[in-house]
């Protein structure tokens, strides 16, 4: 099966410093990848890079084997690639209806009402005409996902969406996510609580310093532990 | 020599820009304060344009101390849009006061007329004591931000204000302090300006359109920048001024943004 | 069945709110219309003041208001249409129906290019970018190089056979269109995405939204409602100068105006630029230099105090609706 995403040879450096040094993977359909790896890795850099918010200075990214290097945000998001933010970013002075509707393409009755189905699946039916900013933390949370969702986007990149919400919220969060794996989307999920990663991500790929150390199965790399504690320090 | 005046509004204005974060639209009215503070010293009481411009400037820092405590702090921090109008607000205010205070009956500061002669070039005397004066202030402010305890203080909220907040230094204080020495820098300007050309209550709109281009051009909250770049336009008007015509002169500050702002918007000189 | 009658009662009532809105609307028009009939030339140069005003504050509200960056060129817009379309008149011999169009067409334009090259520009360093360009622009019509077309400094005075009720209605109308183009686009997916790039640009970017497009969008309309607002504002003034057509007050007048409204919103420069204009007739006539001086007061306040304007105040306060249609 052709890899939803590859990324093939990725350079990216900032001055002198490398963020990413020629990091190379593949992602399958239809999986719930891990990327893991300690502060400044390169994480968050690699979702900047596949969702054309910065470009590479060398190397590819192919997104269903059409090549999306370099261009720009909002032509890969219509090609379906979602991505939520570590720091929370969505349209604080617009309530949540608007903040899903803005994101809909089509039809005005039929985006309204996408936007309603997916307030009711995040349980924020009953506030979407308050002000996003009044959301609580794991609230926001929730209405930034149903953002990607409202895209429609079958690669959802999510960056540390277990962080700072309570162990309930983060349950139902997972629970939606790994419904909606079965739907048929793919995800790719920057964490550090390694209980995350292991409990719900088929495969990880860990990174350090910009460069890939480890991939593969949960299984797997549960085993090389030791060798992950060597790298990260634990 | 027209440029070190410029160089002075500049850096005034630029040092707000990066410490404070504040665009300070009034600045060139600051700077026409300053050649009124002159003038009427002068025509009051016959002080010494030279001293008045040393006095100028602590006055026109504590000035500048006080807007910002009372103002300024008012603001609600990252409202760009806010600080713009507040500042175009009180740039209004201040030279439609002066207008209708002092009339716009251009005044002039007669104090130092005639050349000196110079190897054979002649260099008119308040042209030279103005370049003169410029430069020492601008040495003094270089070697303040360079050395002194304050100086360091100001250099590093610049730079990463939050992280100064957590090493101790009181970052309100700096911020009211650079804007402060803002103001007196503006002021001081004026002063020196007092001596060589006529002044009158809208002069500070010519000001501040060449500041904002020296600003730019020498890269936000830079000041060698700032005073590279008024050195820059100071000539570049001149030249065209000589070639060309004054009108044409007239358009260098609005292409010079527009340019740099499009090719090079971190400005021309790294920090 | 008690509940179909409460709920068609319901519905009764909002179609009662929506007829009565209706009717207002149309009796309002109705009044507008009627003036030059039975007032005297001062009201309808009052008017006519206010409604050129209103257009100019709407056109940036239009754009900035929604998406954050803040238009400090507005003046840039008012003097190129007000200069095509005069010169059409003055020079050319058009007849003011055409040249006023035409000068809102080249304007809007020119924005397209203007607008792909500045828009780049963020923030605080988009508004001077802006003032430098009118600033410039003012210059430049000064200069010897292009004073043969725009005969510089001496300026153009001329007239454009049009009286003054024919100029009344035709900005009322255009007063009209453009408030409704506004309100339409407010309750839009279009008018969400400006402000989506107004919250967070890079957000709504990765979002799918596509900020150039819609950023080059509305400076376009914008520079069209205000670029033909200024053709009609220098055929009333039968005079058009560079210091008179790029002058900065004509850019922070009509912000000041939207400012006092509130910003972003449908009514506010609409609120704002009538208020205002009644409060400079007032304050004109007593005060004269000290006014402008009171003006810069005014705004400092304004900005410290009110930064959401008159009509955010009452949205806030519950006094009005909190929608976005308004």
């Amino acid at each position: 099966m052709e890899p939803i995403l590859k990324i093939d040879d990725v350079v990216k450096k900032f001055g002198e410093v490398v963020a990413l040094d020629h990091c190379s993977f593949d992602i399958e359909p239809g999986s719930i990848t891990g990327l893991i790896g300690p502060n400044g890795a390169g994480k968050t850099t690699l979702f900047n890079l596949i969702t054309g918010v910065l470009q590479p200075d060398s190397g590819h990214i192919y997104l269903k084997g059409e090549e999306i290097t370099g261009r720009k945000p909002y032509e890969v998001a219509r090609k379906g690639v979602g991505r939520t933010y570590q720091i929370i970013r969505i349209f604080p002075k617009m309530t949540l209806l608007e903040n899903l509707i803005v994101v809909g393409k089509g039809k005005e009755r039929k985006v309204v009402e996408r936007a309603m189905e997916l307030l009711h699946l995040v349980k924020l039916f009953d506030k979407k005409d308050d002000y996003a900013s009044d959301l609580s933390f794991g609230q926001q949370k929730l209405l930034s996902l149903a953002q990607v969702l409202m895209l429609d986007a079958e690669l959802v990149l999510l960056d540390e969406p277990a962080a700072g919400i309570n162990p309930t919220l983060q349950n139902e969060l997972m629970a939606l996510i790994h419904k909606l794996n079965d739907e048929g989307k793919t995800f790719i999920i920057v964490e550090h609580d390694m209980n995350v990663i292991m409990n719900h991500c088929q495969n990880a790929i860990a990174l350090n310093y910009g460069q890939k150390i480890a991939e593969g199965s949960c299984s797997v790399i549960q085993q090389d532990e030791r060798l992950l504690e060597h790298y990260f320090g634990r | 020599m027209l440029g070190s005046v410029y160089a002075l509004v500049g850096m005034g204005l630029t040092l707000v820009w990066g410490v404070v974060g504040i665009v300070n639209i009034a600045h060139g009215e600051f700077v026409m304060l300053g050649a009124y503070f002159a003038f009427w010293a002068f025509s009051l009481i016959h002080l010494n344009p030279l001293l008045s411009t040393a006095f100028s400037i602590p006055v026109f820092f504590f000035f500048g101390i006080m807007i910002h405590k009372r103002i300024m702090e008012r603001l609600i921090k990252a409202q760009e849009l806010a600080a713009l109008i507040l500042t175009f607000g009180m740039s209004i205010l201040i030279w439609n006061l002066a207008q209708f205070l002092w009339t716009n009956t251009y005044r002039s500061v007669p104090y130092l007329t005639g050349n000196f002669p110079f190897f054979g070039l002649v260099l008119g005397k308040s042209k030279t004591v103005s370049f003169g004066l410029a430069v020492g202030i601008t040495i003094a402010l270089f070697t303040f931000l360079k050395y002194s305890k304050l100086g360091k203080g100001i250099r590093a909220t610049s730079q990463n204000s939050e992280v100064a907040l957590v090493c101790g230094i009181n970052t309100m204080k700096m911020r009211s302090l650079t804007f402060g020495m803002g103001v007196g820098l503006a002021g001081a300007a004026g002063a020196i300006v007092s001596l060589q050309w006529v002044i009158f209550p809208q002069m500070g709109g010519s000001y501040i359109s060449k500041a904002f281009a020296i600003v730019i051009l020498g890269g936000l909250g830079n000041i060698h920048g700032a005073l590279a770049g008024g050195l820059i336009i100071g000539v570049l008007e001149s030249l065209i001024t000589q070639y060309l015509s004054a009108k044409m002169a007239q358009i260098i500050p609005s292409m010079t943004i527009l340019i740099i702002l499009l090719l090079r918007p971190t400005g021309l000189f790294r920090k | 069945m008690r509940r179909r009658f409460l709920e068609n009662l319901t519905l009764m009532s909002h179609s009662f709110e929506r007829n009565r809105i209706w009717l207002g609307i149309t009796i309002l028009m109705a009044f507008l219309i009627s003036i030059p009939f039975f007032a005297s030339d001062y009201w309808v140069t009052l008017l006519v003041l206010i409604l050129i005003y209103t257009v100019y504050a709407a056109g940036w509200n239009l754009f900035s208001g929604l998406t954050g960056y803040t238009n400090f060129g507005l003046a840039w817009f008012i003097g190129v249409g007000g200069y095509v379309s005069t010169l059409l008149i003055a020079d050319y011999g058009f007849f003011w129906l055409f040249a006023w169009p035409i000068g809102a067409l080249f304007t809007s334009i020119i924005s397209i290019g203007v607008g792909y090259i500045l828009l780049r520009i963020k923030g605080v360093y988009f508004a001077i970018s802006m003032v430098a360009l009118t600033e410039g622009t003012r210059e430049l019509f000064g200069t010897e190089y292009l004073t043969p077309i725009t005969h510089g400094g001496k300026g153009v005075p001329f007239v454009a056979g049009i009286r003054l009720p024919t100029l009344y209605w035709s900005i009322l109308l255009l007063a009209f269109i453009a408030i409704i183009i506004c309100y339409k686009i407010t309750s839009s997916k279009f008018g969400l995405r400006l402000m989506a790039i107004r919250e967070d640009e890079q957000a709504a970017e990765t979002l799918g939204v596509h900020t150039t497009r819609d950023k080059i969008i509305a400076f376009i309309l914008s520079a069209f409602f205000v670029g033909l607002a200024g053709a009609i504002h220098f055929t009333y003034q039968n005079y058009i100068d560079p210091t008179f057509a790029f002058n900065i007050q004509l850019t922070l007048t009509p912000i000041v105006m939207t400012l006092f409204g509130g910003v972003g919103t449908v009514f506010g420069p609409v609120i704002g630029a009538t208020l205002f204009t009644f409060i400079h007739e007032i304050l004109w006539a007593e005060l004269t230099v000290l006014y402008m001086a009171i003006f810069g007061g005014i705004l400092m306040v304004l900005v410290l105090f009110f930064p959401q304007g008159l009509l955010g105040w009452m949205k806030e306060k519950g006094i009005v609706p909190r929608i976005r249609k308004i």
